[in-house]
């Protein structure tokens, strides 16, 4: 699946101007968060004005590998190259990560307004997103193991600090419980890739896949990388700092943290596993129980929560369990079945981001024009505040995987891909995860639509924040519509191996 | 250096080495948090002068400003030294329950990983029994191991924040030595080193303006929910 043979081809090197477009999606978010550092932004609009450069050499990068094909880039720092790939799946996955961010950022503008939070630490929320943009950006394109590690350290210290901003003591202590994990996690993974290092003398990717032979060395190094990933991507049993953290964060990070900071710990596991342990099938099969076992567990937790961030955090510890479910389905599978794997789970990944992204924005605006943040409390806000409603049910239609939704796609996709590699049991989760889904969503309309409820005194909130998730929840909709589109771009890359 | 007979120079190693470790777990087991930070920024130095004795200056340097003076500075700033409202001067939280299943089988097996990797590493022959393939590991992955043990057991032990921040520094001391260990010489293996310093000590200045604000706003020392940390 992971095609990295074009890395020693001198033709596919990245031209000057692709250079720039690399360097300007790389850097320009946090330029652009440095300069809102001093002069933040107080229209929306503004945002997204500034933010076009950045879009425009996203797409242009999307056309470039559409047109011509994978593109490598090495960068020499002294005596050490770091080795960078642009791919369609690379190139995707910046553009789901700017839209997510650019929506944050506009969003963060009118929250910021709204929430009247104080000016000092809300300016640092600018830096702080650019710098995760570069973060996940690095993540998409590294081929090789030290850039991936300052991309995952760059991620993970300004989601730390994220947390951080809004300065109560108990968002503070979900900080640093988030942040003691993370700084294990990664120590975790530099043992890892010190094993790698010292084993097969290199560190990118496509050389290492080459060299490196199955043995007791390479598992344990994979195992080590892998327990740093799962304890930063929390995924289940190492899900506890979840819901603590995103109770007490400010919306717009929220809607970051959950619709890509976590997600770029799976891409790498999967990066990984597919390069240096393809034939471990037990351990994948393992993994593959681990995410039922979230979809379950994170399924009963959403159901319990009375909090309405709650709801959505544990939701998220299910949702990543179904992308847990690529490694049994991509590993030591058919080539058909893989194939069906490695589409759904992709488009679960960009569905789960715009929805989720979308959800939190929603449950954020229900929160700040209410001034409650219980479920129970929403009773009677159907009639006040209709659209976040909405949003929240178009992204609903997509987490639990009706059609003609993104969810619903991948999940059929994985289905297929479960039903011909005769791996029944992942149907079994698939279908209880999607009830599951189904009953706690459904919670939230039930008291929101509670008519008898006292009319509650209501905070107007700018047109914009109501505008900007309920086009991340169409767009996951519109996704399914489309799935072939940046399916055929990514298996046409991906799948020739 | 080169001057030095060679007795002379495995001697310094041993000290060097058996320092070392004294002073991770001077660290690492004194309640006292303003000795327990001190014996940290002296394992710093510490470290800087193994990394001189491994031949890499640049390490040494960086790891003398960075790990022992920045992070040093950091770890009193949690405490407050100089400040009106001072972290107590001891750590009088129970540690955790031993019998936890999560907090031991976690990092022992995170130790057991680490120490049968680097032994294969290190032990080409399939066939040496385990003394000797104990002979071919260099002394600072040995040190290196000892040290993640010590800094596994009181990362899971203490419930103390800052002393939570020292074992994950002294942890991951121990993960660079290890590291240098198994790598060699190499231009990738300092890289890595440097990045993950460089890392550490953001985290710990994170951690430590977190530690002072929780403190500060409702006196919590440790995670969890009612205040002091209780769980």
């Amino acid at each position: 699946m992971n095609d990295l043979a074009a890395l020693g081809d001198e033709a596919l090197k990245l031209t000057p101007s692709l250079w720039a477009a690399v360097w300007l999606v790389l850097g320009g978010p946090l330029l652009l968060g440095l300069v809102a550092l001093y002069w933040p932004p107080r229209r929306m609009l503004t945002v997204v004005a500034a933010y076009l450069p950045v879009m425009a050499a996203t797409g242009w990068l999307i056309v470039t590998v559409a047109a011509s094909g994978p593109r490598h880039a090495s960068l020499a720092l002294g005596e050490l190259t770091l080795t960078w790939y642009l791919d369609g799946l690379a190139t995707l996955l910046m553009l789901l990560t700017q839209t997510v961010l650019l929506a944050s950022a506009v969003f963060a503008v009118g929250y910021c307004r709204a929430a009247e939070l104080p000016s000092r630490p809300a300016a640092w929320l600018w830096p702080l997103l650019g710098g995760l943009s570069s973060g996940l950006t690095l993540i998409w394109i590294a081929a090789d193991l030290l850039s991936l590690y300052v991309g995952l350290e760059l991620m993970g210290l300004c989601a730390v600090a994220l947390m951080l901003l809004p300065g109560e003591a108990d968002a503070l202590a979900a900080g640093m419980r988030y942040l003691l994990y993370a700084l294990v996690g990664s120590l975790a993974w530099l043992l890892g890739v010190s094993l790698l290092l010292g084993a097969w003398g290199r560190l990118d990717l496509a050389g290492l896949a080459a060299v490196a032979e199955p043995g007791t060395v390479t598992t344990i190094a994979v195992a080590l990388l892998s327990a740093g990933l799962l304890l930063k991507a929390s995924i289940f049993p190492l899900h506890a700092w979840l819901a603590p953290v995103h109770g007490a964060a400010w919306i717009p990070v929220s809607a970051v943290h959950a619709a890509l900071v976590i997600k770029a710990s799976f891409v790498i596991l999967l990066k990984l596993w597919l390069l240096l342990v393809p034939g471990q099938v037990v351990a994948a099969w393992g993994l593959g129980g681990l995410g039922s076992l979230a979809v379950l567990w994170g399924g009963l937790l959403a159901w319990r929560a009375s909090g309405l961030k709650a709801l959505v955090a544990y939701s998220t510890v299910g949702q990543l369990g179904y992308l847990m479910l690529a490694f049994p389905l991509l590993i030591g599978t058919s080539d058909a079945v893989a194939t069906l794997a490695w589409r759904g789970t992709w488009l679960h990944l960009a569905g789960h981001a715009l929805a989720k992204a979308a959800m939190f924005m929603a449950v954020g605006s229900l929160v700040l024009a209410t001034g409650r943040s219980k479920l129970s409390e929403l009773a009677g806000t159907s009639r006040r505040l209709p659209l976040p409603l909405l949003t929240f049910g178009l992204a609903a239609v997509t987490l639990m995987g009706l059609p003609p939704s993104a969810g619903f796609t991948a999940k059929w996709l994985l289905l297929q891909a479960a039903m011909q590699g005769q791996q029944w049991i992942w149907i079994l989760v698939l279908v209880l995860g999607t009830m599951l889904t189904a009953a706690y969503l459904f919670r939230m309309f039930r008291h929101s639509f509670d008519e008898q409820a006292p009319p509650l005194t209501y905070r107007r909130l700018p047109p914009g924040m109501d505008l900007v998730p309920l086009l991340l929840a169409l767009a996951a909709l519109a996704l399914g519509l489309v799935a072939d589109l940046p399916l055929n771009f990514l298996s046409a890359q991906g799948a020739s191996s | 250096m080169a001057m030095l007979p060679e007795a002379v120079m495995v001697a310094l190693d041993v000290m060097l080495a058996v320092l070392l470790l004294v002073m991770a777990l001077a660290c690492l087991v004194d309640r006292c948090l303003w000795r327990a930070c001190r014996n940290f920024v002296c394992f710093a130095v510490l470290m800087a002068l193994t990394w001189w004795q491994l031949g890499s200056p640049l390490l040494a340097v960086v790891e003398a400003v960075l790990g022992a003076m920045l992070t040093g500075l950091s770890l009193f700033f949690a405490l407050g030294i100089d400040a009106h409202h001072r972290l107590p001067r001891r750590d009088t939280l129970p540690g955790s329950p031993p019998s936890g299943l999560k907090s031991w089988l976690l990092p022992l097996a995170w130790l057991v990983m680490a120490t049968t990797a680097s032994l294969l590493l290190l032990v080409d022959d399939a066939g040496t029994s385990f003394s000797e393939a104990l002979m071919v590991l260099d002394l600072p992955t040995i040190v290196g191991l000892v040290i993640i043990g010590l800094g596994l057991w009181a990362f899971t032990r203490h419930r103390h924040l800052l002393r939570r921040l020292l074992a994950f520094n002294v942890l991951g001391s121990g993960v660079f030595l290890v590291l240098a260990g198994v790598t060699g010489p190499r231009i990738e293996a300092q890289a890595l080193i440097l990045a993950g310093l460089i890392v550490a000590l953001l985290g710990s200045l994170l951690g430590a303006s977190l530690i002072r604000r929780l403190f500060l706003l409702d006196g919590r020392l440790a995670l969890g929910s009612g205040p002091g940390g209780a769980e």
